[in-house]
């Protein structure tokens, strides 16, 4: 699946995607297993980002699969 | 209804033909929302913005959806612009055509609260606005309940994350009368065997231990301050005072009660097992350790290192803390409070508790209005800039959590977690910036008392490279009665030693060891383990607001989730109150 950072977390990763392969589908906890795994600056902003899955805010119980679209989004301030 | 989403890296048209059939139309409603030249007290040039395009627009559509389906309106249409925008220039243009004007206000309003909420675009820090490094990401102020759920953590995770993220800050050197409560950061060694030399422990004669005889000739005397090598021989004495350094090795001391002495002549009238010699290197062997690194000083701590003449040891710096408590209804306590105005406790309570960690504490007062708070906190600098831990006590009539996040923000830090599933202290916010550590506290003072114990004294620990305070295990010695609460709880109780009772032995790992000796079969305890038993008193209160119980604390137990009460004599982790006196 392809994981994309905004904002801060692309300070935190230093990238804006990566590509994430996975043997199977992962739910939240699992993928947060994998990023961390990979970016532990990540660890940290967890607590204020929030998922999106195919452009749209992914629910907590969300399964991410293999051509997902995945976003990591820290709090908002447009407009 | 016709929606139109533009996302442009343009500057917006200064005039826009408006959404919507004329005809049908009977209020057109324009919006934009333009860059401001200041922000936060300071002067910019320009903000940039980042949005993730694809979900923006669908957020965007599905926002205006939702909403127009209460507030009926024609037509929409909105442009975001992103990248560099400059002062004056439009970031944002809504416009909303409907039949009646009510339903256009109604729906722009909801829009941009909203689109502040759940709409992916972000705006990063004013440019050339001297921001520190960290807060360059804008946060949207907050409309009270609409923040995006944050994920609490649990008590554990929130000790644990607190404890990774506090590092240890330079050492210094530093004498031993300022040392007090400083954590070692240097394992000091004997640098010699302790005592240096074999010593007398008694007022007598010291003779070789090999001379059998009951006659001799007192060659010598030796006082406590004296070093006076000889080789004895047989048949020689020398007199000794208590902690007399003894001539040679091999020797031991006959008490003077025990000899008749005339002139040079001595008569040894009895002899004890005991040699009466303490031999040197019996305490220490050189180069053993004394003091760990890690090791909180204490008197008897310091009293080591003078002992083996280490007087600058390398310890933790002494700290520098800023407390500010925030809420317009807080007055002195030496004020009298007119209705709806409570006096502050908040700010003796954490002054007082940080008396068991070596630091200097600042205090103020900052303003609800967030512009005006960060004024207060520019009037301040240098010292917020160099502060190593910033507390910021919430005020019940600020929508605290937000208030105080949004500050922390400002100032650098990054928000690690700003809420724990724990009763009391739940909207406790963390933050750090680089080796600095920033807490929310929530407003009341039990809150402050549990959310020290378990989180501030940890970070503390960190920060000056100490053990963080853990759970010890003891008893309860009556009934804890609660309701069912889904968070754990931190029980404000008190604890008291039982002694000489019968009581069974506790498990390992216990604390302390609860043994005495039993009275039925006559079995004695081991000395070691006469210690008594904790015997902890859980204490009353009924809110976070409730203080009276604060005064008797001194332990805080944990109450597991989900559980209604816990029976007298079950086991429970607690956590020691800190004695605000010494190294705590």
């Amino acid at each position: 699946m392809r994981v994309l950072f905004f904002a801060q977390l692309k300070d935190a990763t230093g990238c804006n995607a990566m590509e994430l392969a996975t043997a199977s589908p992962l739910n939240t906890p699992q993928l947060w297993t994998e990023l961390v795994q990979r970016f532990p600056a990540l660890a940290a902003h967890r607590p204020n980002v929030r998922l999106a899955r195919n452009w749209e805010y992914a629910a907590p119980d969300a399964i991410f699969a293999d051509n997902d679209e995945v976003a990591l989004l820290p709090p908002v301030s447009g407009g | 209804m016709e929606i139109e989403i533009q996302l442009t890296d343009r500057p917006i048209a200064e005039t826009i033909l408006p959404p919507g059939q004329p005809g049908a139309v009977g209020a057109w409603l324009e919006f934009r929302g333009v860059v401001r030249g200041e922000e936060n007290g300071q002067t910019i040039r320009a903000i940039e913005y980042e949005a993730y395009p694809e979900m923006a627009g669908r957020e965007i559509r599905r926002l205006l959806q939702e909403i127009s389906a209460r507030h009926p309106c024609l037509a929409a249409k909105v442009i975001h612009r992103v990248g560099v925008i400059p002062v004056g220039e439009t970031a944002i243009y809504v416009g909303v055509a409907s039949p009646h004007r009510g339903a256009a206000i109604a729906l722009l309003a909801e829009f941009m609260d909203r689109l502040k909420q759940d709409v992916p675009i972000w705006k990063r820090g004013a440019r050339n606005a001297g921001l520190r490094p960290g807060a360059n990401w804008k946060i949207a102020e907050n409309v009270p309940g609409r923040r995006p759920a944050l994920q609490p953590l649990s008590l554990d995770e929130a000790r644990a994350e607190i404890s990774s993220r506090s590092r240890p800050l330079a050492a210094v050197r530093t004498p031993l009368a300022e040392a007090l409560g400083r954590v070692l950061r240097e394992t000091i060694c004997a640098p010699e065997d302790l005592p240096p030399v074999d010593r007398s422990t008694r007022d007598g004669y010291a003779i070789r231990a090999d001379d059998a005889s009951k006659n001799f000739s007192v060659v010598d005397t030796i006082h406590a301050a004296d070093w006076k090598p000889r080789q004895l021989k047989s048949g020689e004495a020398v007199r000794v005072a208590t902690g007399a350094a003894l001539p040679c090795g091999g020797l031991r001391v006959v008490m003077q009660e025990h000899v008749k002495r005339d002139g040079d002549k001595l008569h040894v009238v009895r002899r004890e097992n005991s040699t009466n010699v303490r031999l040197r290197g019996e305490e220490v062997r050189q180069g053993q350790p004394l003091v760990s690194a890690g090791t909180k000083l204490n008197a008897g701590a310091l009293a080591i290192l003078a002992t083996v003449g280490n007087v600058n040891p390398l310890v933790s710096p002494r700290l520098s803390i800023i407390h500010f408590t925030t809420g317009n209804e807080i007055i002195p306590p030496s004020q009298t409070p007119k209705p709806g105005q409570i006096r502050d406790s908040n700010s003796i309570l954490i002054r007082s508790l940080l008396q068991n960690f070596p630091c200097d504490v600042e205090q103020g007062h900052l303003p609800e209005n967030f512009e005006a708070a960060m004024l207060e906190i520019a009037a301040r600098k240098p010292g917020i800039e160099n502060a190593d831990v910033l507390l910021v006590s919430g005020g019940a009539s600020v929508g605290e959590k937000d208030f105080t996040r949004a500050l922390l923000e400002q100032l650098g830090f990054e928000i690690v977690f700003s809420q724990i599933n724990l009763r009391p202290g739940r909207p406790l916010i963390f933050g750090v910036n680089g080796l600095r550590v920033a807490f929310g506290l929530p407003g009341n003072p039990l809150s402050h008392f549990v959310c020290f114990h378990f989180a501030v004294a940890t970070a503390l620990a960190g920060l000056t490279g100490g053990e963080p305070p853990e759970f010890l295990r003891g008893q309860l010695a009556e009934k804890l009665d609660d309701k069912p609460c889904p968070r754990e709880t931190l029980w404000p109780a008190r604890l008291e030693w039982r002694v000489g009772q019968t009581f069974l032995s506790a498990s390992s790992g216990d604390f302390p060891v609860a043994c005495a000796d039993n009275a039925n079969t006559g079995q004695e305890c081991p000395a070691n383990q006469q210690t008594g038993m904790s015997a902890l008193h859980p204490l009353k209160w009924a809110s976070s607001g409730d203080i009276t119980c604060l005064a008797a604390a001194n332990a805080l137990v944990r109450v597991p989730a989900n559980c209604a009460s816990l029976d007298d004599g079950a086991k429970v982790d607690f956590l020691p109150v800190m004695s605000m006196i010494g190294g705590g």
